[in-house]
């Protein structure tokens, strides 16, 4: 750690202040970081050690309560609460599930470290599944990850044949085990319950709850769901202390976060940044800001509203709280910046057809609202065929959808056409009365 | 709980669904995935409410009131909730009329019709469809819809029987849940997902015994019963409730009929019995009812030839022949699904002729009414170790659902006054099934070893050895290594045992008694199979024989000069017809014309079973009223007419000369006003009923053929087209060495001599079947059990075609 | 049918990989193997069909309408075989804003198939997909199991060129931002 005397009294909320360090994805991108040789050579499977050899299973919950570390999958709940919540042991198989299916679009964070930091996951995982007594941990990988797939699976042998994975880790009684499971593209299977359907061989439409996955998850058992990068967090606050997690951020949110900048920005890419940090930072100063005049960013995967491209957004710090009370959500992280001559119908439409093509069919709002009906007007919008009646329709379709699905899928879908109403209305009007977008569009493909 | 459902206050139990809260308050709320009987799954919708509940301040224990009312303070959800998943908690408020819900209840029926056809026009669904009643009541009657409708199939044949109409599903899942939850064969699903989502099938037919429950749960026209498409609207129908005839079960029809014919049947409800469902035999198996070859007339041998006459001609005829003979040289057989009221009939006849011989069949040698301890359905559903002795599934075939529901540990809901829970959510969907409790023994492979912890194929006939060795705590030969004392340890530690056997056991005296011992030793109660729709009640009311040499079909081939039956057929069995052509008279009572109608002097036109009015007891003693469907059965009668006929020919008024006149004996010896009886039956204890029996002889456990219930009635199945189809002629099944043996193939349709009848088969060789024993559907004339078949005659009618 | 019937069962000859996939899994819960065992038959097949569907119910214990309808939820396994390379454009909106709408039609201009179309030699599959999760690094085609991100439009005709060769070449490690190659071992 650098001197951090200047700054003792203040948390760190810029990637520019001194104190901050990338640490997940410090071995991201370097050839061979994947192998088990590598990754001890840099410390790894230390934090593994010291939870199971000098903290109880109680103790490791508490410091990633004290960090204030909040599911990075994109509903932000605290890890350790969720831990908390795990029945006591009652002799029954309990397991810890790794949400590994990221598919929000705009986010890409859990590939680069599945891919490239395979143990940084393994050892999250040992971590987790001792914190709340499973001795099976499940990893559910999205299906297109091949790459990620083969590398944690590679890891896995590894740490299996070493003994970081099996019976008597690190000289202690606990016993740990990974399975690997491959998705095979589904959207919903990012949300727990459809996951758990999907890992058992079935269907992926998500269950009712109650009962919650800690009461009756993967195969009626106890379980716990976690995504990628809350479970390696979590290595580095053991390894740190919940004090350094949480010198990071704000109250609200501490920590450090990956942001996924994607859209047309000059230097696309993930970032790892302390909590509360702007997104004026983040895209002008991490991204090289817009490579062509900007009009509104998505803060965190699309289900997430977008924001105008204006000071009031661009300087609101990244922070669950703060991003909410704008009337969006953190989300995964997937920052995409929207240019000006992108017509907002048309990218709202590309919004709407991912979830109409996402909706698992299972409840009436989701399979012939979202999956049937919006899409279909806002090809009629596009096409140039469109009345401002339409544009009525879609505002009235999004709020009778709103709240009244079964999953958290059609809001998703029917938030952000909302908000992209609220900001951008008169781009629907324009293109309702005139039959053609306001905006001309370049090539965007770059040679 | 206190609920508050639109300011009506209600106290329900904790873990009442808020829609049973809703229905219990006296309102109404739409719903289509919810079904009864049914995991509750919050698909369709419809049922959203505004559901608030006051809360307590954590660090007080205390409510949080309102400062304005000084009341608890409700905290509403965030979204409108779906009542049938939500659980009522202490003090909760549902509201279902604020125009927030209307505006929901609005939307959703306009979501659910964006990609509906409305072809309610041409739809048999039409007149009886819940999406037709709640668009209705809770839509706007108009669509912002301008787009293609989605296109799909509309004449999907799922089988032979049901037709799926993929248009108009709505998406509900109740058939798919169905399938997986009530008789646990998963042969039905969503196929593709989001807004492609349709019903669908891998490979033919949906092979369950069960299928056709889905055309009585389907809220839309999306699945039909093929038997009854097309073939009129809903309020062109008469729906009579009745009780099933089709086997021992008691269970509760809707018969519908339009113009004298019985169009289709569906499930009733009767809690206790079937819930709502019914098997595939029960529901397709009507067809034959309205076959062109039905005896519509009474038929007299005049010249050698039988030719239409009156009843009075018949009955004239009758009572001239009969004048001449004592009484003891008069036989009556009824077929064992008669109701009471016609056994009150033949016993009466038997009695005015002078101590005549009156019997039913089937009839097995081991009485049913043995065994103080016996088990309804509901404790067979709530029992929590099961050992069943033979094939329920085809013999009854709701006591295979009833086990299902067993499987899972749920006990029957409480009814609230608007009946079933319509949401019961200690349901869920693919609950964990309890198999360790239930053992299966059979003499083959039964479909329900499949469900079943641990079962166990014993060689034919051993029966009674089986059981006389766990009588006496001994292992049975050729059992694995501690089979029976594991199975008796289950037993005798479960606290509702319960110990099912069917006509394998039943065929033998010695067998029965056995297993009685056993069930004893391990403090279970029993429930025997009975053959047919009233076994138990005809033997209960005593329509048997005085002795028992005058059994039928044994007394036949004694000092019998005349017989009298009905709907059964004794000259089928070749060795018998000499006899029988020799008795100085023979009357049938019957549908359709068969072995015996051809040798015999009269021949009089039975009504069928849905036909009839009167009174059943089915397996668990349950008294059930049958009422009659309105078909157009030409001049038939059931048997009360038949000893009404006579009588007037006779110059006597006797009992059971009709409905009523036979009730009025039955009052006397049951105690009960059978002409007010409700429709879902009257439990009456056993031991108070149960009466000398007259035994037939033990069955000798021999033979090289076992025959085997059906839930399909075989007898009829050659007029019931739809069924025909679906499954086939009756089939011969054979293990595969036995095809060698014989030379058969499967495919072949063979004719074989099995105890003096000639059977006709399909050959079906399956490794299932039991080496050296093919297997043969029963009859009623041909009963369940070992039989000696001459395979030497094996005839083959048609090959099969080879197939390269 | 009569040509699937006379198909040899996938894993007839596959004892240990059926046995290892099997083995991954607690015994009460043999259904998951569903999943991967679609898998294999796909990756070797480059398609599962009626045949193998059959088996693998058979193999977990299920009827085949349940591997019909798991099978048919997701959108990565197919009942019909793809082409030799199947590509597979990226168009949710990170990527669309990275051109892969041009990407696309220039795909359809070379190649001479549309979305959802192989050509005549089964040599070439064209599909769109949704979001692959590549998006920092849009756009991004899927060649099979390959992902190349950040295909300009020359390495695209690069590529093109590959694998009208026959090659599927490795991909390039230009990320961007703290995933980024940071070349050897640093500090």
């Amino acid at each position: 750690m650098s001197d951090t005397v200047a700054f003792d009294s203040q948390r760190i909320t810029s990637r520019k202040d001194p104190r901050f360090e990338v640490v997940m994805y410090r071995h991201v991108g370097v050839e061979g970081a994947w192998t088990l040789d590598y990754y001890l050579g840099h410390g790894g499977y230390s934090a593994a050690r010291k939870a199971l050899t000098e903290m109880t299973p109680e103790e490791v919950v508490q410091t990633t309560i004290d960090a204030g570390l909040r599911g990075r999958g994109g509903a932000g709940f605290p890890t350790g609460v969720k831990w908390s919540f795990m029945p006591r042991p009652d002799g029954r198989q309990r397991f810890i599930l790794c949400n590994a299916d990221e598919s929000e679009p705009g986010s890409c964070k859990d590939r680069y470290v599945m891919q490239d930091d395979p143990h940084q996951l393994i050892e999250g995982m040992i971590i987790g599944g001792y914190a709340i007594g499973a001795t099976k941990g499940i990893i559910y990988i999205r299906g297109e990850y091949y790459q990620a797939y083969e590398r944690l699976r590679a890891a896995i042998g590894e740490a299996r044949e070493r003994g970081y994975l099996g019976k008597g880790l690190f000289g202690t009684e606990f016993e740990f085990d990974l399975i690997l499971h491959r998705g095979a593209g589904a959207y919903i299977c990012g949300e727990e319950t459809a996951l758990m359907n999907s890992f058992e061989g079935l269907r992926a439409n998500p269950r009712l709850k109650p009962p919650f996955p800690a009461q009756a998850g993967v195969y009626g058992l106890p379980t716990t769901i976690n995504n990628v990068t809350s479970l390696a967090s979590v290595v580095h606050i053991i390894n740190r202390g919940a004090d350094w997690f949480s010198a990071m951020g704000t109250d609200d949110s501490k920590g450090f976060h990956h942001i996924q900048l994607s859209g047309t920005v000059n230097r696309p890419g993930i970032y790892e940044v302390p909590m509360g940090i702007t997104f004026r930072e983040i895209i002008y100063d991490l991204g090289g800001g817009p490579s062509i005049p900007a009009k509104a960013f998505i803060p965190g995967g699309t289900s997430c509203p977008l924001f105008p491209f204006t000071d009031e957004f661009l300087d609101t710090p990244m922070e669950y709280a703060a991003v909410a009370k704008k009337g969006s959500m953190l989300g995964t992280g997937g920052l995409i910046v929207i240019p000006e001559e992108k017509c907002i119908v048309d990218a709202m439409y590309n919004i709407v057809r991912f979830y109409a093509h996402e909706s698992c069919g299972k409840c009436t709002p989701c399979r012939e609202g979202v999956a049937t009906w919006m899409p279909q007007i806002y090809r009629k919008l596009l096409e140039g065929l469109g009345t401002p009646h339409d544009v009525q329709l879609i505002e009235d379709l999004a709020g009778k959808i709103k709240g009244t699905a079964f999953c958290p899928l059609a809001d998703a879908c029917v938030v952000p056409v909302q908000a992209s109403l609220k900001y951008f209305r008169e781009e629907y009007d324009y293109l309702a009365h005139h039959g053609h977008s306001k905006y001309q569009k370049s090539d965007w493909w770059q040679e | 709980m206190k609920v508050t459902v639109n300011g009506v206050e209600l106290e329900l139990k904790e873990g009442t669904s808020v829609i049973d809260a809703v229905f219990a308050a006296g309102y109404d709320v739409p719903y289509f995935c919810s079904q009864e009987y049914m995991s509750p799954i919050g698909a369709c919708r419809m049922c959203l409410a505004k559901v608030g509940a006051p809360r307590k301040d954590r660090a007080s224990g205390e409510w949080i009131l309102d400062e304005e009312t000084g009341k608890p303070k409700i905290f509403y959800f965030p979204n409108l909730m779906a009542t049938c998943t939500t659980t009522v908690m202490e003090g909760m408020v549902v509201d279902t009329l604020s125009e927030d819900v209307v505006e929901a209840q609005n939307s959703m029926v306009e979501f659910t019709l964006i990609n509906h056809p409305l072809d309610c026009p041409v739809c048999d669904k039409g007149g009886a469809c819940e999406l037709q009643d709640r668009a209705y009541e809770y839509g706007t009657g108009l669509s912002r819809f301008e787009f293609d409708k989605r296109h799909q199939e509309k004449h999907a044949a799922l089988s032979e029987l049901i037709t799926l109409d993929r248009e108009r599903c709505i998406h509900c899942k109740r058939c798919v849940r169905y399938f997986e939850e009530v008789p646990g064969d998963e042969v039905l699903d969503f196929i593709n997902r989001g807004g492609h989502t349709f019903i669908g099938t891998e490979g033919e037919g949906l092979p369950s015994n069960f299928t056709g429950n889905i055309t009585d749960i389907c809220p839309v026209g999306a699945l039909l019963d093929t038997t009854s498409r097309f073939r009129g609207r809903n309020w062109e129908y008469d729906h009579t409730n009745t009780t099933s005839m089709d086997d021992a079960s008691g269970s509760a029809l809707v018969v519908d009929a339009r113009t004298g014919r019985i169009e289709r049947i569906k499930s009733g409800l009767n809690p206790e019995v079937n819930k709502t469902w019914i098997d595939d035999g029960t529901r397709f198996g009507h067809e034959y009812v309205d076959a062109a070859d039905r005896i519509r007339t009474p038929l007299v041998r005049r010249d050698g030839k039988l030719t239409p006459a009156t009843w009075q001609e018949a009955a004239q005829f009758i009572a001239e022949r009969l004048r001449g003979l004592a009484g003891k040289e008069v036989g009556i057989a009824l077929r064992a699904d008669s109701t009471l009221e016609e056994g009150v009939g033949a016993k009466a006849l038997a009695a005015q002729l002078g101590d005549g011989k009156v019997d039913h069949y089937p009839r097995p040698a081991a009485s049913l009414l043995d065994g103080a301890n016996r088990a309804t359905l509901e404790d067979l559903a709530h029992a929590d170790a099961i050992l069943v002795v033979g094939d329920p599934t085809e013999e009854v075939p709701i006591v295979d659902l009833r086990i299902k529901d067993a499987l899972k540990g749920v006990s029957s809901p409480e009814l609230f006054p608007h009946g079933v829970p319509i949401a019961d959510l200690r349901l869920k969907e693919r609950m964990p099934r309890r198999t360790e409790i239930l053992t299966v023994l059979a003499p083959y492979r039964t479909d329900l070893m499949k469900y079943a912890g641990s079962s166990h194929v014993y060689e034919a006939g051993a029966e009674e050895t089986i059981f006389s060795a766990l009588q006496s705590g001994n292992e049975p030969q050729g059992f694995e290594e501690g089979f029976a004392a594991q199975l008796q340890q289950r037993l005798a530690g479960a606290k509702k045992a319960v110990i099912v056997y069917g006509g394998n056991v039943l065929a033998s005296q010695g067998a029965s008694n056995a297993l009685l011992g056993f069930a004893r030793r391990v403090g279970a109660r029993t429930m025997p199979l009975p053959a047919m729709a009233n076994s138990v009640g005809l033997e209960l009311t005593g329509v048997l024989p005085s002795h028992v040499r005058y059994s039928y079909p044994e007394a036949v081939g004694t000092e019998l000069r005349a017989l009298i039956v009905s709907n059964l057929n004794p000259a089928a069995d070749s060795r018998l017809v000499q006899r029988l052509q020799e008795l100085e008279l023979l009357v049938v009572h019957t549908m359709f014309e068969d072995e015996t109608t051809h040798i015999a002097d009269v021949v009089l036109p039975a009504k069928s079973v849905y036909e009839r009015d009167g009174t059943i007891v089915n397996l668990e003693g349950r008294i059930l009223p049958v009422r009659s469907a309105p078909v157009d059965g030409g001049l038939s009668e059931d048997f009360t007419g038949v000893v009404k006929r006579l009588g007037e020919a006779l110059g006597q008024r006797m009992e059971g000369r009709s409905i009523r006149s036979a009730r009025r004996a039955l009052k006397k010896s049951l105690e009960l006003d059978l002409d007010n009886l409700p429709d879902e039956g009257v439990l009456v204890p056993f031991k108070a009923r149960a009466r000398g029996v007259s035994v037939r002889q033990a069955a000798a456990g021999e033979g090289n053929l076992l025959l085997v219930p059906s839930m399909i009635r075989h007898e009829y199945l050659s007029r019931n087209p739809h069924l025909l189809a679906a499954h086939g002629e009756t089939p011969l099944r054979l293990h595969p060495d036995d095809a060698d043996r014989f030379g058969v193939s499967h495919g072949d349709v063979v004719t074989l001599p099995v105890g003096g009848v000639i059977r006709r088969a399909v050959v079906r060789v399956t490794p299932g079947a039991p080496v050296g024993v093919p297997l043969l559907a029963s009859l009623p004339d041909q009963p369940a059990g070992l039989v000696q078949a001459n395979f030497a005659e094996l005839r083959k009618e048609r090959l099969a075609l080879e197939v390269a | 049918m009569v040509e699937l019937d006379t198909l040899q069962p996938f894993f007839a000859d596959k004892q240990e990989l059926l046995d290892e996939i099997l083995g991954r899994y607690p015994e009460y819960g043999r259904r998951s193997a569903l999943m991967p065992l679609l898998w294999e038959v796909q990756r070797a097949e480059r398609h599962i069909n009626d045949a193998r569907v059959e088996e693998i119910a058979e193999i977990v214990g299920v009827h085949p309408t349940e591997v019909r309808g798991v099978m048919s939820f997701y959108s990565t396994y197919h009942d019909h075989p793809v082409g030799r390379f199947h590509l597979q454009v990226c168009s949710t909106l990170s990527c669309s804003l990275a051109g892969s709408d041009e990407l696309y039609d220039h795909l359809v201009e070379e190649l001479g198939i549309v979305n959802g179309e192989t050509d005549g030699d089964g040599y070439f599959s064209l599909q769109k997909v949704e979001c692959v999760g590549s998006c920092t690094t849009a756009p991004v085609l899927q060649v099979n199991d390959t992902y190349y991100e950040r295909l300009s439009k020359s390495r695209c005709r690069q590529l093109i060129a590959s694998l009208r060769e026959g090659e599927l070449p490795e991909p390039w490690h230009a990320r961007g931002g703290d995933a980024d190659a940071k070349g050897g071992e640093e500090q």
